[in-house]
């Protein structure tokens, strides 16, 4: 690796960041986060009530933080 | 159901695809052990990902999740939530367990762990939690098997011999082809129910709403509880449907996202790829698997505001899909379907077989099979962890619940051994094995007192909760109070999993 040291900074700030997404997701469909802001009926989006639509951003936000994650996370 | 020649026809025509499909690949497949249980560690990004997403389809997904929503609504959101980063463990578990597998030549979770603590006994007792797990499961997904086939032509094919007919064909693919058979149908019954799911999950709402949103609206009027967490609790005939409680939707989550990633049977995926970039990508790409539970909560959705109702609220869909006369090849292919997904008990039959033998009879034992004689072992096992799991499904009737419990209980008492094994230079054998058994013990001890009626969890939380909280107490005290027993090679084996050249 020519960019050792550069990588290695980048690298640990792809570990911190992914970390606090995981934290935040989590919290984030559980109580009591869940019930304070996603499980709510209305409004609807896409046709789903908001608290089926909030998980499933959620299930979205988390395909791309692991794309993100796999990206600059890692090397070969 | 009605016992149409197209239906039959649809659904027999897939078997005898996904047989033609299960059988071909032995060909490009070594006759080692590595060969028959982990596909001589060469698989793709596509076969890992079928394979890993098979795991969460089964009998239960296509007639359980429909069925929950139906009955009990946003209780069955908690499904979708510990999805969303219960395989995320993997992505740095499986990696790590690979090259320790590459260079150690394990193929299943236990024989890792009983090798880091020099414990082969530790492999037998996992080896035995393991199996006990597993036959309850295959269980189940024969009496799906056999209630689909019995469903689709009409009562002629009882279902105790459809179950035989579907896990026949199933013991034939695994015996012939092992973990390629798996793999290749996986990758067949995937793409089928992905296509089911999404068709009819966006048919029903259609055809008997007018749209998604439409029935939405009209469930958000008349039943507005059923959308919002945590739902409804289990119903209790005769007593009215009560909420299901917070504490007990928001541990169910944390114990499966804890959990999820240490069942044996996906675990030993970890040593079935290519590299590590393939594991972590297939579980960089599972989140899109949970997209395909939307339109399976769909159809349990459409059922709640109809005015007739199914014996049994696990038959909504098949019911939903003859009450509005969908046509018969539609039907045909859903039923194929949800074959496909009962016939999930596949990777679990493969994983309980080569558990069995490899980390019982060989690790636990010490019993001395060289080579080719222990693949032998691992086919022939296959015919009595089958036959075992078939009369569990034809013979032991009301209580599969009961098994069920003893199954996912231990299970997920395997992560902080799992986590340890990986990560610490400090545990020690007895450390680890007495986390498993405090753990196991807590779990099933509040498990079935509340079964018996008389609960003697502190809190209304999931049992697991408690026995995870003791499982680690006892691993960190006892290591902490015992020494390892080689600590050189404990360094060696974490600097190998660490993937750094020494």
């Amino acid at each position: 690796m020519t960019r050792q040291g550069g990588g290695g900074a980048k690298r640990t700030w792809a570990h911190a960041c992914f970390a606090a997404y995981c934290a935040t997701a989590l919290v984030a469909v559980t109580w009591p986060v869940f019930p304070m802001l996603g499980n709510r009926l209305r409004p609807f989006v896409l046709g789903l009530p908001f608290s089926l639509a909030w998980l499933v951003g959620w299930v979205l936000a988390t395909l791309v933080a692991l794309v993100l994650y796999e990206r600059f996370g890692h090397r070969e | 159901m009605n016992a149409s020649p197209v239906v039959l026809g649809t659904v027999a025509a897939y078997l005898v695809v996904c047989l033609a499909v299960g059988l071909w690949p032995s060909k490009s497949q070594s006759s080692s052990v590595i060969g028959f249980v982990a596909g001589d560690r060469s698989l793709g990004l596509v076969l890992m990902y079928f394979i890993t997403g098979a795991t969460i389809f089964s009998a239960f997904t296509f007639l359980g999740m429909p069925g929950q929503a139906y009955k009990q609504g946003a209780a069955s959101f908690y499904i979708l939530s510990y999805g969303i980063l219960g395989f995320v463990p993997f992505f740095f578990l499986g990696p790590r367990a690979a090259r320790v597998g590459r260079v150690h030549g394990f193929v299943t979770q236990a024989e890792m762990i009983a090798h880091r603590f020099a414990a082969p006994r530790l492999a037998g007792v996992m080896a035995l939690i393991s199996t006990i797990a597993f036959v309850p499961y295959i269980a189940l997904q024969m009496r799906g098997a056999g209630l689909i086939l019995e469903s689709v032509s009409g009562g002629s094919i009882p279902s105790w011999a459809g179950a035989a007919v579907v896990y026949a064909i199933v013991l034939a693919y695994i015996a012939k082809s092992g973990l390629m058979g798996v793999g290749w149908t996986n990758v067949l019954q995937g793409l089928l129910m992905l296509s089911m799911a999404w068709g009819l999950g966006l048919y029903l709402p259609i055809h008997m709403y007018g749209g998604v949103g439409a029935m939405f609206e009209r469930i958000a009027e008349a039943r507005p509880e059923m959308l919002v967490a945590p739902g409804l609790a289990k119903p209790v005939p005769g007593i009215p449907q009560e909420p299901w409680a917070w504490s007990e939707y928001t541990s169910a989550i944390l114990v499966s996202t804890l959990g999820f990633s240490c069942w044996p049977h996906l675990f030993m995926k970890a040593f079935t790829a290519r590299d590590d970039r393939t594991i972590r990508r297939s579980v960089v790409l599972y989140p899109t698997f949970l997209i395909f539970q939307i339109p399976i909560l769909l159809m349990g959705f459409a059922g709640v505001l109809y005015e007739k109702a199914p014996a049994d609220a696990n038959q909504i869909v098949p019911f939903l899909l003859i009450e509005h006369g969908v046509p018969s090849l539609l039907i045909g292919l859903f039923c194929a379907g949800a074959l496909a997904a009962a016939m999930g008990g596949d990777a679990i039959g493969h994983a309980a077989a080569s558990i069995a033998v490899r980390d019982g009879l060989v690790r636990g034992l010490g019993v001395k099979l060289e080579g080719e004689r222990e693949r032998t072992w691992i086919r022939w096992t296959l015919v009595p962890v089958m036959l075992a799991s078939y009369v569990v499904a034809v013979q032991w009737h009301q209580s599969l619940v009961w098994l069920l419990l003893f199954a996912y209980g231990p299970i997920t008492q395997f992560m902080p051994a799992v986590v340890a094994t990986l990560y610490s230079k400090r545990a020690t054998a007895a450390g680890v094995l007495s986390g498993l058994v405090a753990g196991i013990a807590v779990t099933l001890t509040f498990d079935i007192s509340s079964k018996l009626g008389t609960d003697l969890r502190p809190w209304p939380i999931h049992a697991g909760v408690f026995g995870l909280a003791a499982n680690v107490a006892c691993l960190v005290l006892v290591s902490w109070a015992t020494r390892p027993a080689d600590e050189r090679r404990d360094e060696e084996f974490l600097r190998v999993a660490s993937g750094k050249s020494g």
